[in-house]
């Protein structure tokens, strides 16, 4: 499958994206040599969303996110409440990966979270936190709600260490880093595996995805398909700003993952720059030049707070609105901090097909389910459309013409101490 | 019908054909005549009429959807006054159609906002947010061209989206949910090439082709002046729109305000199509002094169809009323509208009736 003369690199982000047994067993024979640091669970971080400070920075102080991830959403055997057999098979499954790496992009970063559906198997709803059922969030859509019971979310900036991973965790090897991780399939069966990349170079390299353009017009330096970089740290919710404060679940979070294909053909070959800057940030960002290139010149804010209240006023003079205002204007607290913490990455993932579309995995971590509800419904620009015809439900409506929401989960990320299978009300 | 209108695409086919060109698709567009330079500005018969065929309809909640093909078309897209011409892609298979109405009055549903699947064999072909269009034969629709894998069974899922605009009377609290319909669309280059196609000799005349039969499906024409409700206070064109104006003692429930409705119905000179997706706003002057500055709301009502609409608080014989169109309709046009309602050249003057 794979040339012998591939570089190493190249090989382990094919493997990564393709997801294969077959391209991990490549991978992995040629990952002599590349041991990743190994860990000692008692030096983790007690929350289980602690990654910003063990992953690299860009300059301006902006997260890079590792580059390789995957989404393991998995079933628990049996109805009812978890047996206590079942939690300490999990509790060795978890402890296993974090004996087997550092706590790092250079290691692996992971974290499990759990759906309403698992909470309704003890019939009672987690203390102290609101988790909702999914639900579709704007006027055209109708996703498929992911109702496994839990999903474990791998990240590492090498490819061969989410690939180990994944592969003791399903049972394929016993092993990972020479450090003895259980299966996950011993408690449980794996509904879905989902894999993804993110960072420059990356989005490039697989841009033979359908749903980009065959003018390959994604950039080297684009962190993402859409050919800008996102995530700014003036733009982010900090890991505290998310964090449960009081309750059981103190010190965990809320997770939303959606799963969302792109369509690009138009974004690329229909749009110039300038409408790709106004849809994807705003009016005022193209009509003041404030994005070049990939956004490097952004440093470490969009600049977006300035046209959050314009979004009416520019649907009228310009016929379009940008993607980032209209979430924006929802996205901060009276104090104006930021609410959502965003962690989304780029894949060729089709749910549901071997076909490599262009899609992109959302997680969002916030405080509340709620407060990411709002935003994502402030980004259907619904006064916009009100405001003129020229802004459509999905026309000129930010970025709305070229994302199609297919699924959403909502999560509840317990604090370390309470990862493995938590009571509704841990002690 | 008229026959000197018809001469059979023939005599194109046979030519592309001896070109070498394997693929139909390929054929027909080489046939397809090159836009008029010299064009009306406003609504002309087009160099061309293709006709079209319903693959099926189906029905999920409030809706009923219609899935129609034809060879790929070029259209004018229509963004704000940006007017621009989209051409056939070489590697475009065909125009879908699709046409939403309510299953209960089938009334044809502009600006539900739709967007299409296809798959074959499961696997994703292509997926596209579909603009809003305007056409002679059909009237409002929404259509895309799109590439295929050949010829096959295509499974096309349309997804139509809730209605934002105001509904009124017996539509209040309706359309307000978005739904999905699946058709399977067995297509084949073969069964394509028996659509109609014929050139129109009198193309760049003012005038329209006939709405076309559709069978079961409504079109999307507006109901003549004397089956509007309320009183018709007079009517004119602006860019060949045709604004038709009339009075309610009372607005439709759904509207709580208290006054005068004053509605004005937009359809296409010719064929009476409906017109959507405009901005606009009246004037209504009374002996000298302006009593009314108003937007019209897009609203969708059983009896008043697609109109344009607001409270006033009286309106008197004598009043001199000003529409004035802020934002060109804004829906994507076929051939013989791109320089019409605004368009290529835009322009929709004011128009002022004396009521």
């Amino acid at each position: 499958m794979f040339d012998g003369d591939l570089p190493r690199r190249t090989v382990m982000k094919a493997a990564v994206a393709i997801g294969s047994a077959g391209a991990l067993s490549a991978c992995l024979n040629r990952a002599d040599g590349a041991d990743a640091p190994t860990g000692d669970p008692d030096a983790k971080p007690s929350r289980q969303h602690a990654w910003r400070e063990h992953v690299r920075h860009d300059d301006h102080g902006n997260t890079q996110l590792p580059a390789h991830q995957i989404l393991i959403y998995f079933d628990i055997d049996g109805a009812g409440p978890p047996a206590d057999d079942d939690r300490a098979g999990l509790v060795e499954t978890l402890d296993g990966l974090d004996r087997a790496y550092e706590w790092s992009n250079d290691g692996l970063l992971h974290s499990v979270a759990y759906s309403p559906s698992y909470f309704d198997r003890f019939d009672v709803d987690p203390a102290g936190v609101s988790l909702p059922e999914p639900s579709a969030l704007s006027p055209f859509e109708s996703p498929t709600f992911d109702r496994q019971d839990a999903v474990l979310h791998l990240a590492s900036d090498r490819p061969e260490v989410v690939l180990a991973a994944d592969r003791a965790l399903r049972g394929e090897r016993e092993t990972a880093n020479g450090v003895t991780v259980p299966s996950l399939t011993d408690v449980a069966t794996i509904d879905s595996r989902r894999t993804g990349f993110v960072g420059a170079g990356l989005p490039a390299e697989n841009q033979d995805a359908a749903g980009v353009p065959d003018s390959r017009p994604v950039p080297e330096a684009s962190p993402l398909f859409m050919g800008f970089t996102a995530g700014f740290r003036g733009n982010q919710a900090t890991e505290s700003y998310v964090t449960l404060d009081s309750g059981p679940f103190a010190g965990g979070t809320t997770k939303v993952i959606a799963n969302i294909r792109q369509r690009l053909d138009d974004w690329y070959d229909e749009q110039s720059y300038d409408e790709r800057v106004t849809e994807l940030f705003s009016p005022g960002h193209a009509e003041n030049d404030l994005v070049e290139g990939v956004g490097e010149t952004l440093g470490a804010d969009s600049g977006i707070d300035r046209f959050v209240d314009d979004v009416v006023a520019d649907a009228k003079e310009y016929g379009r609105v940008g993607h980032a205002q209209k979430a924006a204007r929802a996205n901060r607290d009276p104090e104006g901090n930021v609410r959502l913490l965003r962690r989304h990455f780029e894949s060729t993932d089709d749910i549901g097909s071997e076909k490599a579309v262009a899609s992109l995995h959302f997680p969002s971590l916030q405080r509340t389910i709620a407060e990411f509800e709002t935003v994502r419904r402030s980004m259907n620009g619904t006064d916009a459309t009100a405001a003129t015809p020229a802004v459509r439900q999905r026309v000129n409506n930010g970025i709305l013409e070229y994302i199609f929401a297919r699924r959403r989960g909502y999560f509840l990320v317990p604090p370390r101490r309470h990862r493995a299978l938590p009571t509704p009300d841990p002690e | 019908m008229e026959r000197r209108d018809l001469l059979r695409a023939g005599g194109a086919f046979a030519v592309a054909s001896m070109a070498g060109c394997s693929s139909l698709a390929e054929t027909q567009a080489g046939g397809v005549p090159s836009v008029l330079e010299d064009r009306p500005d406003g609504v002309y018969r087009p160099t061309h009429v293709e006709g079209m065929e319903t693959v099926d309809t189906a029905t999920s909640g409030e809706y009923a959807v219609g899935l129609l093909y034809s060879y790929p078309h070029r259209f004018w897209n229509v963004n704000g006054d940006d007017v621009s011409l989209t051409e056939i892609d070489r590697d475009d298979a065909v125009h879908l159609m699709a046409s939403v109405w309510d299953r209960e009055s089938k009334t044809v549903l502009p600006e539900t906002g739709l967007s299409a699947e296809l798959y074959r064999d499961g696997s994703l072909v292509s997926q596209e947010t579909i603009y809003p269009m305007l056409s002679q034969p059909m009237g409002f629709h929404y259509g895309a061209n799109f590439g295929l894998d050949g010829d096959g069974t295509y499974d096309v899922r349309l997804s139509v989206g809730a209605m934002q605009i105001r509904r009124t009377g017996a539509f209040e609290g309706r359309f307000g949910d978005p739904a999905t319909v699946d058709i399977p669309f067995e297509y084949s280059e073969n069964a394509k090439a028996e659509i109609d196609f014929r050139q129109l000799e009198d193309a760049g005349t003012p005038g329209a082709v006939d709405p076309m039969s559709m069978g079961s499906l409504p079109t999307a024409v507006a109901p003549a002046e004397s089956a509007l409700p309320g009183t018709v206070l007079g009517s004119g064109t602006s860019n060949d729109a045709r604004l038709v104006v009339t009075v309610l003692d009372d607005p439709p429930s759904g509207i709580d305000e208290s006054g005068t409705y004053l509605a004005v119905s937009a359809r296409s000179r010719y064929n009476r199509m409906v017109i959507p997706a405009m901005g606009l706003s009246a004037t209504l002057d009374r002996d000298g002094e302006t009593i009314a500055d108003t937007v019209l709301e897009r609203t969708l009502n059983p009896e008043l169809g697609y109109h344009y609409g607001t409270v006033v608080e009286s309106v008197a014989s004598g009043d001199d009323l000003t529409l004035s169109v802020t934002v060109q309709p804004q829906t994507a046009r076929h051939e013989g509208y791109e320089t019409a309602f605004g368009g290529l050249l835009g322009g929709m003057p004011d128009l002022t009736l004396g009521l």
